[in-house]
């Protein structure tokens, strides 16, 4: 029935990977606003946006353009594992000040 | 709100109550702020009612007008990861005791006074053996007590949710099938009443032009938040490098789940979306090119953590005017940044250089913010 999709594709890049433009399937602005944030945060990235070409298709685009023909892969790669970070960091600090408690509180259980 | 950027994220909780929590994220970027927010209203799973099989309905509103206000009706989601699947996961053809719950709502009216159909009414009823699936299965042992049941049934402290009013003679047979479901398919999904997000409360970035008679400190005043920040002097020169850094949440929800939970859930949730990314890498990068190298780790989804926990359904519940429909509008809204909208290409500063490439340089700790350099 439903044919697999690929959750990551290349649309369009120089043969090298050094500019490269990645169809996100089923994603948004929640992945695609964070996701070129941190790629831009890269030294070795010339440029990094992203669209969300139609609203009613599921997708978004992101475009990566590297200094020194880099690959544009492992900034992306690299950009994925850092959020990960950053989003464990969060919730590290969460439960950090959850802990300290020094806010009113409410028990809460199953 | 400058300079001081760029260190680990951090997070101070200001206030948590049964039905809410208030927080100050800071030290990470705009656009990180606004993906949890939108990651914690739209992409958490719980359950609602979602196909309504009406038997008898002699009340004043009709068949559908009842069906839509069953499906706002919040019903206890703690654990949803792991005590229910979706249907579309499923083994079964139409639902089963591990995609679905039914609930009944079986009231009529003997007497001269009208009577309240409320959410205490609705049961839930065990699956019929016959439609039992033989898929052995963990998620009924993962359930609460009250899983699926509606918000605030088991506590007398909390109001119920209002369905319909019936007179004498009038009489309501319904029976309801709740199946599991994101706010991105129907607001009714959503955990969260309301997401408050606040930055930059003085208005120092000028993200937002205020429309005023004669005088715009008299006519629009500051918000709570203001007092965590330094007020700009009158004469401050506009700093046009200088970036939000603290945000100000509110998560309040319906009761489905806990705010804990929402807040735990929407940071896995995000990191499960990254995860899925760097799978898609790999796999795609098989047949097409070599766009993956092998040796690249998947990052871990983390396990739920029992730090917090989820709902109470005996402490708490809600008042049908804020059923969880409230919120549909709020997600569907892109981003409160100017880069998040429309189909153009949004950048972040890269052309001037002024804050693109000077942003990492400064960056004094490392891993968790990205590049330190
Ligand atoms: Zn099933």
């Amino acid at each position: 029935m439903a044919e697999t999709v690929e959750k990551i594709k290349l649309l369009k890049s120089s043969p090298d990977l050094s500019a490269a433009t990645y169809q996100i399937h089923d994603e948004s602005h929640t992945i695609g606003n964070s996701l070129r944030w941190m790629i831009m945060k890269n030294p070795k990235v010339e440029f990094c946006g992203y669209s969300v070409p139609h609203p009613s298709e599921n997708v978004i685009n992101i475009r990566i353009q590297m200094y020194d023909n880099a690959s544009s892969v492992d900034a992306l790669i690299d950009a994925l594992s850092q959020l990960d970070k950053v989003c464990e960091a969060v919730e590290d600090s969460y439960l950090a000040s959850l802990r300290e408690g020094k806010f009113e509180r409410w028990e809460e259980r199953y | 709100m400058q300079g001081h950027d760029d260190g680990e994220p951090t997070v101070r909780i200001r206030e948590v109550k049964k039905d809410r929590v208030n927080f100050v994220l800071g030290n990470v970027d705009l656009a990180f702020a606004n993906s949890l927010r939108r990651v914690m209203m739209a992409d958490i799973p719980t359950v609602a009612i979602d196909m309504v099989e009406i038997e008898t309905n002699t009340s004043v509103l009709p068949d559908e007008f009842i069906a839509h206000r069953l499906g706002m009706v919040p019903l206890v989601s703690a654990n949803c990861d792991e005590a229910i699947r979706y249907t579309r996961d499923c083994v079964c053809l139409a639902g089963c005791s591990f995609c679905s719950m039914i609930l009944e709502l079986k009231v009529s009216c003997h007497d001269d006074n009208t009577m309240d159909v409320t959410s205490d009414h609705l049961e839930v009823v065990p699956f019929p053996p016959d439609e039992e699936s033989a898929d052995p299965g963990e998620e009924l042992s993962k359930r609460g007590e009250w899983f699926g049941h509606p918000v605030g049934k088991h506590d007398r402290n909390v109001p119920p949710v209002l369905i319909t009013k019936i007179r004498k003679g009038q009489e309501l047979k319904i029976r309801c099938i709740a199946k599991k479901g994101i706010a991105k398919e129907h607001a009714k999904f959503s955990p969260c009443s309301a997401v408050s997000f606040e930055y930059d409360p003085h208005n120092k970035l000028r993200h937002t032009t205020y429309w005023y008679e004669t005088d715009i400190k008299g006519e629009w005043p500051l918000s709570e938040n203001a007092k965590e920040e330094e007020a700009p002097r009158d004469d401050e020169p506009f700093n046009f490098n200088a970036k939000p850094n603290k945000f100000y949440f509110e998560v309040e929800t319906d009761g489905s789940l806990g705010p804990q939970e929402v807040v735990m859930k929407g940071l896995a949730e995000l990191q499960t979306k990254l995860a899925n990314l760097i799978l898609g890498l790999k796999i795609g990068g098989a047949d097409q090119i070599d766009i993956m190298p092998d040796d690249v780790p998947v990052p871990h989804v983390p396990p739920p953590d029992n730090a917090w926990s989820g709902g109470d359904p005996n402490t708490w519940g809600m008042h049908a005017g804020s059923a969880s429909g409230g919120s549909s509008s709020g997600w569907s809204q892109t981003s409160p940044t100017r880069g998040g909208a429309g189909s153009q290409w949004s950048n972040d500063a890269s052309w001037g250089g002024a804050t693109g490439t000077a942003g990492w340089a400064s960056a004094s700790s490392p891993q968790t913010n990205g590049w330190k350099q």
